[in-house]
């Protein structure tokens, strides 16, 4: 496989990725919001722009961050470059360089739901709310996996389109934790009301409110809910099975038994995994959830790199 | 059965010109009768609603072109005409007899040309003529090709004349000629808009096109290796046959390759992979002459790869088509396609040739200057309908314009009669009703050194707005499927 081919199938899952999670982030706190006592913009909306990590350029657009501008600065603004118009405009532009190694159905079915996305209006929408939008998008990247799954050959080429998807919701998760954590928990002691209604729409965020109550049986805390998006084996957005899905796909790119690595993107995506194997919640939040999290974050930066560099760059050859 | 007010041919009339589907009683030619008697008991709502069908399904596909003329370059649909183009076979084998003449003297004069040159010794055609054009490549001269294939692919323009009602030959095309992917998707679009009218007419399949110009790929590699790596080269996703290039790729197996993804490397080619680098045995290139290699051709591109005609001058790569062929589809040369056809096969050319002026001969130049509002002009080295004026509608300063062009460069212009194209009747949208319009044909050929292969029909352009003549899509263009029907009609 050319590495330019790996390279745009590794991107194209991770920009689908980004626009799923942004839609999901968007249209949960949306709704989580309507039904809660007033504050002000700020206290609202400041943690999603945080946790897509555009604060500064938000300001170069905007004055305040009102529903109406943080839905249209994320889901629309094309000047913002993890917009969700943006994120699949890109998708489908790298799918367009690789039409003829992907299969047509998805071509066919990313080209479909660009066009779709293309006829919302963003004024129309941004004044109806993010619901109808961002639900296209999380439907539409659903079944662009569902696709992807069942019409592309499970060769090198499905497993750069795994490491992508894997690799960028890790991330994520790992950015939603961290910021709703410390939002959460600083909204606790100020003493206003910490009701579990925040920590629902974390869990609904990431498609996991169900899960979380056959895993716990119990009301929602804070601790479990971290430990259920940073821990747990089963769940497919928790960082711990996330990185498992990474270490598969590498393994397989290069063929590499368990137990082994190939290079350095395989061994240090194995020393993030023992980690999250064998540590306990406890601990983490004893050590400090947040140092963790910007640990594990920027570890998932390094290892895009090093993937980069190992399948996708000819160091020295032009 | 003849024209009256029918459903969609309500208001229809056969107008001056040639039509390809009405005698000029306004009766349907026996080929066309089935169609005719189809469509005329079509509701026009019907038939709206197949062609929306049509036109989504190209829309899903991304089956688009690119244009450039607004500045940004913006994605637009190829529009497609619902109406096919129906030839019989009998006429076809006509055709398909005179292009293949024509594919083999063209490349008889290419391995002439940058070989023993005898045709200018016998001074058949001016050296200077020949030294001259545009695309002429002097890194040509005396290098061997594989198997003296020049002209794997070509698209050879035909229009038919409606004078005679004879195809004639507008252009050669026998560079890197395009629009092959939209006979192919045409047909395919076309046989599910309109399952049952192929139920009822034996139209020749076109499908093979991909395999058969793989086979002959294969054939130029200079590894015996089974596994010759085949790729086919793209100057990438803005080049506005970009489609076609993943298209083809795609349909044959290949690999789809920009310039950067290859290298050269002791004068052989390889691409980079995941794994390293791999071997390339084969280039299907459709990056121009002018930017395939910046050590060779032009020295500032950067869709080509450097150090790839030194490979290919080592025999170690094989090009299709081979650089330097532009010379024999030069629009001057294209005069003297004539003269080639008997001086290297002994035979009279089967199909006819555009009645055609050389500005550089002063003869014909004072005739061409004296009549420019009834001569179309155009530029030698030009394709896609770019540097043409088309006296009878052109403007006054336009006209003038051109002919200061014309003087301070004679041998860059040729000029022609107007040729009155045939007209196909063809879906007006804004009407909702169907009327005339004018066509050409340009049909693909695949030389293999032994013998050409032409797929069943090619590509029929159309000029959808009424009266014009210009059929390129970069000109407001739209396209049909083309029928060749087996046995007699």
């Amino acid at each position: 496989m050319l590495s330019r081919i790996a390279d745009s199938l590794f991107w194209l899952a991770r920009y689908i990725g980004r626009a799923e999670d942004t839609a999901r982030i968007l249209d949960v706190t949306f709704h989580t919001l309507l039904e809660q006592a007033p504050q002000p913009h700020g206290v609202r909306w400041e943690p999603i722009l945080s946790m897509a990590g555009e604060e500064t350029l938000f300001r170069q657009f905007y004055t305040e961050p009102t529903a109406h501008n943080v839905f249209e600065f994320l889901a629309f603004n094309p000047d913002n470059p993890s917009s969700i118009m943006q994120c699949i405009t890109k998708a489908r532009e790298n799918a367009r360089t690789i039409r003829d190694r992907i299969s047509r159905e998805m071509w066919e079915d990313l080209n479909s739901l660009y066009l779709t996305l293309g006829r919302f209006d963003p004024q129309e929408e941004t004044a109806a709310g993010p619901h109808r939008f961002c639900g296209r998008v999380i439907f539409g990247s659903h079944r662009f996996h569902g696709v992807s799954d069942a019409t592309l050959p499970h060769d090198e080429g499905w497993d750069f389109l795994r490491v992508g998807w894997a690799l960028e919701r890790a991330e994520m998760t790992a950015r939603l934790v961290d910021v709703q954590y410390r939002n959460l928990l600083a909204l606790t002691s100020v003493g206003s009301t910490p009701d579990n209604h925040q920590w629902m729409a974390v869990l609904k965020s990431v498609g996991a409110y169900e899960a979380y109550h056959r895993q716990y049986h119990s009301p929602i805390e804070p601790a479990r809910v971290a430990e259920m998006l940073i821990l747990n084996p089963q769940h497919p957005r928790s960082i711990r099975f996330c990185v498992t899905e990474m270490q598969t796909s590498l393994r397989a790119i290069s063929n590499t038994a368990a137990g082994s690595y190939a290079n350095e993107a395989e061994r240090l995506t194995g020393k993030v995994l023992e980690r999250l194997r064998y540590s306990r919640i406890d601990e983490i939040l004893d050590d400090g959830l947040h140092a963790y999290l910007t640990g594990l974050i920027h570890q998932f930066n390094t290892i895009g790199e090093v993937i980069a560099r190992t399948y996708f760059y000819y160091a020295g050859v032009a | 059965m003849c024209l009256s007010d029918r459903g969609l041919f309500s208001g229809y009339t056969a107008g001056p010109f040639y039509d390809e589907m009405f005698s000029a009683q306004g009766c349907a030619r026996s080929h066309y009768a089935r169609l005719f008697e189809k469509l005329g008991v079509m509701a026009p709502t019907q038939f709206e609603d197949r062609r929306k069908h049509a036109d989504l399904s190209f829309l899903l596909q991304g089956i688009t072109f690119t244009v450039y003329s607004d500045g940004r370059g913006t994605e637009r649909l190829f529009p497609f005409d619902l109406i096919p183009r129906i030839l019989p076979q009998s006429e076809w084998a006509r055709i398909e007899s005179g292009l293949s003449q024509r594919v083999v003297a063209l490349n008889l004069f290419l391995q002439d040309v940058y070989g023993k040159q005898l045709i200018l010794r016998d001074r058949k055609i001016p050296p200077s003529l020949v030294y001259s054009c545009r695309h002429f490549r002097r890194e040509m001269i005396g290098l061997e090709v594989p198997h003296g294939i020049y002209t794997h692919v070509c698209g050879i323009d035909l229009v038919r004349d409606s004078g005679t009602g004879e195809f004639l030959v507008l252009e050669d095309n026998v560079r890197t000629p395009s629009g092959i992917s939209y006979v192919l998707e045409n047909r395919l679009v076309m046989t599910r808009t309109f399952p049952e009218a192929f139920q009822e007419h034996e139209v020749l399949p076109v499908n093979h096109y991909p395999a058969e110009l793989s086979r002959i790929l294969r054939t130029l590699s200079p590894r015996t290796d089974p596994d010759a790596q085949i790729v086919l080269l793209t100057p990438g996703i803005h080049n506005s046959a970009y489609f076609e290039h993943s298209f083809l790729a795609q349909q044959m197996g290949i690999e789809l390759v920009e310039g950067r993804d290859l290298i050269v490397d002791g004068v052989v080619v390889y691409m980079k992979t995941i794994y390293g680098l791999k071997r390339v045995d084969v280039i299907y290139r459709r990056v121009d002459d002018d930017f395939l290699d910046p050590l060779c051709f032009r020295s500032d591109s950067m869709l080509g790869v450097p150090g790839l005609m030194g490979a290919y001058r080592a025999g170690n790569v094989a090009l299709a088509n081979t650089p330097g062929n532009g010379v024999a589809d030069d629009k001057a040369i294209y005069a003297y396609v004539p003269t080639l056809i008997q001086y290297y096969l002994g035979e009279e050319p089967i199909l006819r040739s555009v009645e055609t002026y050389l500005c550089d001969r002063s003869d014909h130049l004072s005739h061409v200057l004296s009549n420019l509002p009834s001569l179309v002009v155009k530029s030698v080295g030009e394709s896609g309908g770019y540097g043409m004026l088309m006296g009878p509608s052109a403007a006054h300063a336009e006209i003038e314009a051109f002919r200061e062009k014309i003087l301070a460069d004679p041998r860059n212009f040729i000029a022609q009669p107007i040729v009155p194209l045939s007209v196909v009747p063809s879906y007006d949208s804004a009407a909702q009703c169907l009327a005339g319009r004018h066509v050409d044909l340009r049909p693909y050929c695949l030389y293999d050194g032994q013998k050409v292969t032409i797929v069943p029909g090619g590509l029929t352009r159309v000029a959808l707005e009424a009266g014009s003549l210009v059929v390129n899509s970069s000109q407001g263009g739209g396209s049909k499927d083309t029928w060749i029907l087996r046995g007699e009609c």
